[in-house]
């Protein structure tokens, strides 16, 4: 379920880009760095934003730096080295990661996220260890959202609840925490979460039709038989009220942060880039519609 | 609290006219206005907030004009909204559980309550709106609302929390954000119509077609 916060790239400024992509590889490198070259392939736009938000509000100033890496060898591209949130970032994204590859496993036992699972064991391990708190609590939530998807919870608030409280949790770095910041962080990440959780829930709404597996809005809106697009239709208005709402009151949040830096990318992503996403996952905007307005 | 820089807390330039100070002004106080952050647990950050915005136009206002016509802008009073009382002590003791934000406390009451009528849903709607449960707050506001339509305050929540999301629009719109870009076909399109009116033309403007 990851990967839906993405910049809207034609809005942004170019240096914006390139300091956006500076985090990514920040990331992707620092994964690398501290916990071995194949787990690199967990990286996702998630924890790169996750990045960029959380050096808004700290004092520490970054290191941009020049380098190759594996996956670009011809081209030399900025890098943000020697970062503790881009640090903590990548850390989140194995957590997290290995967490979704367990619960896919659960779900339909496939050979590419068992060995995936394997891969990621080890710096699991050692992560949990170095980060016990948070851990016991993501796997706390993650056991709640297995009992509502056991008992076929039929309302989406309550389904999007215990992501939404991981996220929130992940969201609020302590060093980076003074003051009224937490509570700030802590809506921001309770939003970000309920967004993605509900926005993977529409996405899979045929995958999970077909496969009889749970899905909060085909529970709460009572799926009857009637073909996927058009159920998609019916509950459209519904679930893009929840999702507008959610990224409204990260908006909002955000504006109540001191912004250090960064402030161009993070608005960019907050009031475009998961605008456009949503709309894009809902099929708000078709190629036809467009055809038909020129 | 140290007092932070007057331009910096607007977003203006330092030694900025009086014109863009209460433009910046304006546009601050919309932003972080009482109404935006309504039911929102973020709201008494918002207040300091606006005070802050307050505080640092006053000072800039007085210092701007020396002719002394520093009104200050900043008559906010408190936006409670007005206070109904819905006749039974029990709903506004929850209610005032809400205003001080004991969450939990306010919906075991209501939870515990016997009787279910429209303003028990309205404030089982804002209980739902603080814990960022906004469908279930919608569906409950709504149900206030048909049980009791001639209710201002009810029908005013529900009509905020659809104004909210078209004002999250209205801010991506400005941004740049648009729905009806034009996407790669309607670009060519456009291309292959230019060329053929430069053909009727005599010119041309693709010329391999």
């Amino acid at each position: 379920m990851f990967g839906y916060i993405v910049p809207e790239k034609p809005e942004m400024k170019i240096k914006e880009y390139e300091l956006f992509r500076a985090y990514y590889c920040g990331v992707c490198r620092s994964i690398g760095r501290r916990h071995g070259q194949l787990k690199r392939l967990a990286l996702n736009y998630d924890s790169a934003f996750l990045a960029v938000l959380l050096s808004a509000i700290a004092e520490e100033r970054v290191d941009v730096q020049r380098k190759r890496c594996i996956a670009h060898p011809l081209q030399k591209r900025h890098i943000i080295c020697g970062s503790s949130i881009v640090d903590y970032a990548s850390d989140i994204n194995i957590i997290l990661a290995y967490y979704n590859l367990e619960d896919k496993q659960r779900d339909e036992a496939s050979v590419v996220s068992a060995s995936a699972l394997v891969m990621l064991k080890r710096a699991f391990c050692r992560l949990r260890k170095q980060y016990r708190d948070k851990c016991e609590f993501i796997e706390s939530q993650l056991n709640e959202l297995l009992r509502l998807e056991k008992e076929k919870c039929p309302s989406m608030d309550m389904a999007a609840e215990p992501f939404a409280r991981l996220m929130e949790e992940v969201t609020a770095y302590e060093p980076v925490c003074a003051g009224s910041r937490e509570e700030i962080l802590r809506w921001i990440g309770y939003n970000l979460g309920k967004w993605i959780y509900l926005m993977d829930a529409f996405d899979d709404i045929e995958k999970d039709i077909r496969n009889g597996n749970y899905n909060p809005l085909v529970c709460q809106f009572g799926y009857e038989n009637q073909s996927v697009s058009e159920f998609r239709q019916q509950i459209r208005d519904k679930v893009e009220f929840t999702l507008v709402y959610s990224l409204n009151e990260i908006s909002k949040a955000f504006e109540l942060l001191d912004i250090k830096a960064n402030k161009g990318i993070l608005e960019n992503i907050i009031y475009m880039g998961m605008l456009r996403k949503t709309e894009n996952t809902l099929g708000i905007r078709r190629c036809s519609e467009v055809e038909e307005s020129v | 609290m140290k007092l932070k820089n007057p331009y910096e807390v607007l977003g203006i330039r330092e030694g900025a006219s009086e014109d863009e100070i209460k433009a910046a002004y304006r546009e601050l106080v919309k932003k972080y206005h009482p109404d935006q952050y309504q039911n929102n647990p973020l709201a008494k950050l918002a207040e300091e907030k606006l005070r802050e915005i307050n505080e640092a136009y006053d000072y800039l206002m007085k210092n701007a004009s020396a002719r002394g016509n520093a009104s200050s802008g900043s008559s906010r009073s408190g936006n409670r909204g007005s206070y109904r009382s819905d006749g039974s002590d029990f709903f506004s003791q929850v209610r005032s559980h809400i205003n001080s934000g004991n969450i939990k406390l306010a919906e075991d009451m209501l939870d515990s309550a016997g009787s279910r009528p429209a303003a028990w849903y309205y404030l089982k709607g804002l209980i739902f709106m603080r814990k960022g449960w906004y469908d279930e707050a919608y569906s409950h506001l709504q149900r206030a609302v048909n049980m009791d339509p001639s209710n201002y305050e009810y029908r005013s929540a529900l009509n905020r929390m659809n104004a909210s999301n078209n004002a999250y629009r209205a801010n991506s719109f400005n941004r740049g954000f648009s729905r009806k870009e034009p996407d790669l076909c309607t670009v060519c399109q456009w291309l292959w119509c230019a060329d053929c009116c430069c053909e009727c033309a005599g010119g041309d403007l693709i010329s391999c077609c």
